[in-house]
């Protein structure tokens, strides 16, 4: 039987599809993934279900609270959002590294995270903002923590009768550094390695660091937060050696597995130096002040 | 099946194909505008590359029926009344090209270059070829065929 496309033009369309399909009505967003996927016979879905026309899934708010982002905004506007760029320039910095230019123009947002592929850029960024995703269905909304959404290769927190409308970040404090740095044999390949980081400095002692957040891509089935070498640093004094002990330990939370870009090994140590860049990276304003070097 | 209608190098043009047919399908056997080429089929290679709405997309990976009311460019719609355009006669006179198969693609990325930023550096003509492939290894002459049309021709 031909595979069909529906194309709604309003959620509760959608939603309806969803509800009465299930998996059988696959949600495109950029198509990016999904039509190589397609391609590759890796799935087989009876409906496409196209969410181009929704109008709710587009655009970018913000709140005093943060920054809300429709799903099916692109790569491309995030990286050259003006707000993403002041506001959430980690994230700025992760859409400019995915695939190629192509690719950039029509993937989007909520593709990237449903997809959930290894190596992928925005999770990383997404996941040291402590960003939270809203899944919409006929029942209702679910509001879950990025951190709870990334279930195994290829598998998501989103059920058979949900679609992803909305990414929630809450604002970064004043103050606040992050990098997000990508290791890739080319520049449009998946990352073997993608690591962000935000620091936040604490206000009353200075030097000492009141919070750091590691996210990692590619070295474990899910991109996740290094919550050990986090956890080892608050409240210290980030120097050389605290970033090198940070990075051990971030690397030794990794569950690398090998592929034909890179060994298990090879990644593990990557992460080690990555790490260390990342933090480089974020710090760079903080060192030219005399804070201490990497 | 379905029936499209396409807005390709300015013209509006009626095609039948699947409901869920890629652009490149449409284009290639649709409406025989086979100057569009197939490669990867997996949005790695850029020899697919077109226009749509004015920036560059591998027709590999988008639905047709997503481009009805948007402007598409293809290869065949550089050349007017016949004659090549600016950057095609750069690419023939700096050598862009040995067997030809990505240059279409190539020449549609630059072109989707060219629109947004007239005057490229040399990095940000690599950055706006980043999703094209030439396995010829002809990078120089293709980057020095945008650069000078970038300057004019010269």
């Amino acid at each position: 039987m031909e595979r069909k496309l529906v194309r709604p033009h309003s959620m509760d369309e959608a939603l309806s599809q969803r509800e009465q399909h299930g998996m059988d009505a696959l949600p495109i967003a950029g198509g990016q993934s999904l039509l190589v996927m397609l391609r590759n016979k890796l799935i087989d879905p009876k409906i496409l279900l196209d969410l181009e026309s929704i109008g709710e899934l587009r655009g970018l708010q913000r709140r005093s609270s943060g920054v809300s982002i429709g799903a099916m905004t692109t790569f491309f506007e995030l990286l050259s959002s003006a707000e993403v760029q002041n506001v959430l320039p980690v994230l700025a910095q992760a859409a400019a590294k995915v695939g190629s230019t192509a690719i950039r123009n029509l993937g989007t947002l909520g593709g990237n995270l449903c997809h959930n592929e290894p190596g992928a850029d925005l999770p990383p960024a997404l996941l040291v903002l402590n960003a939270v995703v809203e899944l919409r269905s006929r029942k209702g909304v679910r509001v879950v923590p990025l951190t709870d959404f990334f279930r195994d290769y290829f598998e998501t927190a989103v059920a058979a009768d949900e679609i992803l409308s909305r990414v929630e970040i809450p604002a970064l404090s004043q103050g606040a550094r992050s990098a997000y740095i990508k290791h890739s044999i080319s520049a449009e390949d998946l990352a073997i390695v993608g690591v962000a980081v935000v620091v936040i400095p604490d206000e009353q002692k200075a030097g000492s660091v009141h919070e750091l957040r590691i996210g990692l891509g590619g070295v474990a089935p899910v991109p996740f937060r290094a919550a050990k070498a986090e956890a080892a640093v608050h409240g210290k004094v980030l120097n050389d050696d605290a970033i090198r002990a940070v990075a051990e330990i971030a690397a030794s939370e990794a569950e690398p597995m090998s592929d034909p870009h890179a060994s298990a090994d090879y990644r593990r140590k990557m992460v080690k130096v990555l790490v260390r860049r990342a933090i480089a990276a974020a710090m760079e304003r903080a060192e030219r002040n005399g804070h201490g070097k990497t | 099946m379905a029936k499209l209608k396409l807005e390709v190098n300015g013209e509006s043009l009626a095609v039948e194909a699947a409901e869920t047919a890629l652009l490149l399908d449409a284009l290639r056997e649709g409406l025989g505008l086979t100057g569009t080429k197939r490669g990867c089929e997996t949005s790695h290679c850029g020899a697919c590359t077109v226009l749509l709405g004015g920036v560059a997309v591998h027709s590999c990976v988008v639905l047709a029926a997503r481009c009805e009311g948007k402007e598409i460019t293809t290869v065949e719609g550089l050349s007017q009344d016949g004659e090549l355009n600016e950057l095609q006669r750069l690419f023939l006179k700096h050598g862009a090209l040995q067997c030809g198969y990505c240059t279409p693609g190539m020449l549609m990325a630059a072109t989707a270059l060219l629109r947004r930023n007239p005057k490229p550096t040399l990095e940000e003509v690599k950055g706006g070829l980043d999703g094209n492939l030439c396995r010829c290894t002809g990078y120089t002459g293709i980057f020095e065929a945008i650069q000078a049309c970038a300057l004019g021709g010269k």
